[in-house]
């Protein structure tokens, strides 16, 4: 082949600008840190790296999502403790219905039942920022109010379960109902006879929406002159009965009978009546409590799970995107080198010709 | 023989050897010249004469001047140079397109798609939260400014693709015309002269041509006066001295068409710088642009058809979260008229597009322009008929020919009218039921799911996998594009090579050429004085 000055020329030309252009490639990556700096660089390692920053956001999202969840479920955690010592008070003042009690013990009673009742209350409207926390989804409204009008207390919320995702699949509630947690649906160890073997019947009636249960409990047999009924809803309702009684009062404020001894052994039975429910529903809150428990590790494993698929998909990430800085170092003396020795080859052909040599 | 005879032979030889030297000088004068073939004077023997016992040389004569040039490597030089136009121009818009959609440097959809979603996320897990709700609509909005501008950046490389294409036309034309002059020349050139040709008329030419190779494709041939005729895109663009115009003029999508001498051969033209940008242009329209207009209507539709179920905290329902998707209409008919089309069913929707076309006996023909498949047909009544298919419902009326057509899509103005439709935060429905129930947040919860929801309109893929797709479809074209190009350019280089092995001019070879030429002259020279002494010493008998 016949070569001439111009195909030196533009062969040198290639050579430089090929040269020029790795050593440009090299120094953005090492710019960069990256060793894909556009899709076309390697596509599938880009459409990769955009996969686990999708997955890594996501997780990320999660873990945001179970922390903002958690402190709910803390805090629920605690007002279950807080709620089953009232309850296990109410529990021990309704077991003082067997015996006579004086009338300055009874004011006392009536007074720490009132007390419990109140605390009760209070808890089942507690709020977190904007948030009441035993409404279910009506979370703008108090979970229980009194009604003067009934003398009983009622629900406001409803069975709603306010749900957060803490994986691809998974959801979780973060709130539990006041329904489920103050109105106690009968169990299945409820007495047929009271203490002096009174007999005595529950009835219970719920409603699916709220989920709230109503139980209407009957003493004596009918036509008798002690005969009683009383309903109650929820465990604000058992202890204001429970205070009233005390008082040997409905909840109304009338007697319960116009005959002293009756109205005595008809408070008394109510009381009594009452400690069952007060100790099932003290089994239910602490029933809640575990499920909450149960709710609260499986958020620390899922943290856990998160954490190491994060730190999984960012070695991935580094390991797709990221360029490996001794090795681009090198490579990039390595072209250099390479360029060096091409330019001082070039400037020595270059510069020669057969015309320096004729005289 | 006589003495004089010798004087004749001398004189041929200082004449040839001149000659040599003058185009010697020639080369390396042209040494850096491109399209420049080095040429060679081509020396012969001069007739003999016949002489008592046989023939005699009568010395040199110079039958011509040749140019090293060789036919097919010219070939294959226009042919690859119309390739590497092609290329080199498709690789550059490709590559600014690719730049849009660097995701590796977190550039475009993918962030604040994610961000919209998790905003939903936060909503759910807080439904009652105003500050969640407002960083919802803050994040719909960055989600709406960044599709936007995405947009924009398409249509702004389209749009310099287009201005780029009129300049290349213009520079055909006075290219074109160039050659059309050199033909004349050279033609009238040659005219009078029985052997030789006019090698620097035709070393010019060449070049032009390889120029116009570079622009766009053509093809060509020479006539047997030495002019050429090109062709481009199968019509004539040079014949001999006359110049037919090529001309670019807007179609109704703003891109510009070409037409030479008045004929439309935009699908013809193929290679060159041309024929790259026009594929390159109608590769984004119809893919990447395509793609996000379809992915960001899909988005509207979706988030719209949750949000529309859902209640707001103050109890509203039937509230879009973006604006509306919009249908646009294009009229390919001089009767008949689009009064009227809208969305009636936006669940329905494929956000396919779709033709519609009549034929001969005024039947309609709704076709999805995506599958093929034709989804319904009915009479055509020309006082007005109503067309419903997959959600969509267009009135047309007018007379109707076999010929017109109109077409509809639902995805032309998707992102020009992609906007956060909602303002009052309390409209934003994460609730999932219709009294006032602040803690709900089941319709949220279905919202920030849709992120990992595969949709039946993106091929059953999720929003971020379509979108996956999308950045590596961008990516693979131009590397395709960036791979032709150095395939092209090696190429290229090779037979430049080629070319210039066979026609470049060495300079060594001419300095060697000078040395022998001047040395032949010498010994010219030398001869015609010893034939003068001969003659001296005859004269003094």
């Amino acid at each position: 082949m016949r070569i001439t000055a111009n195909m030196m020329f533009n062969q040198l030309t290639k050579s430089l600008q090929g040269s020029m252009s790795d050593i440009a490639e090299l120094n953005t990556r090492l710019f960069t840190g990256k060793k894909i700096n556009k899709p076309s660089d390697d596509v599938i390692g880009t459409v990769n790296a955009m996969d686990y920053k999708v997955n890594i956001n996501a997780n990320e999202q999660f873990q945001r999502n179970i922390d903002a969840a958690s402190v709910y479920l803390d805090f629920n955690d605690k007002s279950m403790t807080s709620i089953s010592d009232n309850l296990s008070k109410l529990k021990a003042i309704s077991y003082q219905a067997v015996n006579q009690q004086q009338q300055a013990d009874r004011d006392v009673f009536a007074q720490q039942a009132a007390d419990y009742r109140d605390f009760l209350l209070t808890l089942s409207n507690s709020k977190i920022g904007e948030r009441y926390m035993f409404s279910g989804y009506r979370t703008d409204q108090k979970a229980f109010a009194f009604n003067a009008a009934t003398n009983h207390y009622g629900y406001n919320g409803d069975f709603g379960e306010i749900k957060v995702q803490f994986d691809k699949e998974a959801n979780m509630a973060v709130n539990v109902q006041g329904s489920r947690v103050f109105s106690v649906p009968l169990s299945r160890s409820m007495p047929a006879a009271l203490f002096d073997g009174t007999p005595v019947s529950y009835t219970e009636a719920a409603d699916t929406v709220t989920g709230v249960t109503t139980v209407t409990v009957a003493i004596g047999n009918a036509g008798d002159p002690a005969y009683d009924t009383f309903t109650y809803s929820n465990v604000m309702d058992m202890a204001n009965i429970m205070s009233a009684a005390w008082q040997y009062k409905n909840i109304d404020g009338a007697d319960l009978n116009a005959d002293p001894t009756l109205n005595e052994t008809m408070a008394m039975h109510r009381i009594n009546a009452l400690s069952v429910p007060f100790d099932d529903a003290n089994k239910q809150v602490l029933t809640i409590q575990a499920e909450v428990g149960t709710r609260q590790s499986e958020f620390k494993d899922q943290t856990t799970k998160l954490d190491n698929s994060t730190l999984t998909l960012q070695n991935a990430l580094a390991k797709t995107e990221d360029a490996d800085m001794t090795e681009t170092i090198v490579a990039i003396q390595q072209a250099q080198t390479a360029l060096e020795a091409l330019r001082s080859s070039s400037a020595t052909l270059l510069s020669q010709s057969l015309f320096d040599f004729l005289k | 023989m006589s003495l004089s005879g010798l004087l004749d032979i001398g004189k041929s030889a200082l004449l040839a050897s001149q000659t040599a030297l003058s185009v010697t000088s020639h080369n390396i004068a042209n040494v850096n010249t491109p399209g420049f073939n080095r040429q060679e004077a081509i020396l012969n023997i001069a007739s003999p004469v016949a002489v008592q016992g046989g023939l005699m040389g009568m010395g040199v004569m110079v039958t011509g001047i040749k140019r090293n040039y060789d036919n097919f490597i010219q070939g294959q030089l226009l042919l690859q140079q119309q390739n590497h136009g092609r290329t080199s121009a498709q690789s550059q818009v490709l590559s600014q397109v690719e730049q849009i959609f660097n995701e590796v440097k977190d550039l475009g959809l993918q962030t604040s798609l994610q961000d919209f979603f998790n905003a939903w996320n936060d909503v759910a897990v807080n439904p009652e939260g105003y500050t969640q709700r407002n960083v919802l609509i803050q994040k719909a909005n960055s989600l709406v400014s960044s599709a936007k501008s995405m947009e924009r950046s398409i249509l702004a490389t389209l749009k310099n693709t287009n201005t780029e294409i009129n300049d290349i036309v213009d520079r055909i034309n006075s290219t074109a015309s160039d050659i059309a002059m050199l033909n004349d020349k050279i033609v009238q050139a040659e005219a009078g002269v029985n052997s030789g040709t006019a090698n620097d008329l035709r070393d010019q030419r060449d070049n032009l041509l390889n120029q116009l190779g570079d622009l766009t494709g053509i093809t060509y041939y020479e006539d047997k006066n030495g002019a050429v005729n090109v062709m481009m895109g199968m019509r004539s663009l040079v014949s001999a001295t006359k110049t037919n115009t090529l001309f670019s003029q807007m179609n109704s999508d703003g891109n510009n068409e070409i037409y030479l001498d008045g004929i439309h051969i935009t699908s013809n033209v193929n290679k060159g710088q041309l024929g790259g940008l026009i594929a390159a242009r109608d590769n984004i329209a119809s893919g990447p642009l395509m793609d996000l207009r379809r992915l960001i209507a899909s988005v509207t539709k979706e988030v719209n058809l949750l949000h529309l179920s859902g209640f707001g905290l103050d109890g509203s329902t039937n509230n879009n979260f973006f604006n509306t998707l919009q249908l646009s209409t294009e009229d390919a008919s001089a009767g008949a008229a689009i009064p009227s089309s809208s969305i009636t069913d936006l669940s329905q929707l494929t956000l396919d597009e779709y033709d519609i076309t009549f034929d001969a006996s005024s039947n309609y023909y709704v076709k999805d322009k995506q599958t093929g498949a034709t989804v319904t047909s009915g009479t055509y009544d020309p006082t007005g008929t109503t067309i419903a298919f997959d959600g969509i419902e267009v009135d047309i009326s007018g007379t109707v020919t076999s010929s017109d057509s109109f077409s509809i899509s639902p995805l032309t103005d998707a992102i020009r009218n992609f906007g956060v439709s909602i303002t009052d935060t309390d409209k934003i429905a994460a609730s999932s039921f219709g009294t006032e129930l602040h803690g709900n947040n089941a319709n949220a919860l279905q919202l920030s799911k849709l992120s990992d929801t595969t949709i039946a309109n993106l091929s059953g893929s999720s929003f971020s996998g379509y979108y996956q797709r999308l950045v590596s479809d961008v990516g693979v074209m131009s590397r395709r594009a960036s791979d032709s190009l150095k395939f092209d350019d090696t190429m290229l280089n090779e037979i430049q090579n080629r070319r210039e092995s066979v026609s470049g001019v060495s300079l060594d070879e001419e300095a060697a050429n000078l040395i022998r030429f001047q040395r032949s002259f010498e010994a010219g020279a030398k001869m015609l004085q010893v034939t003068d002494e001969l003659l001296q010493t005859i004269l003094n008998l």
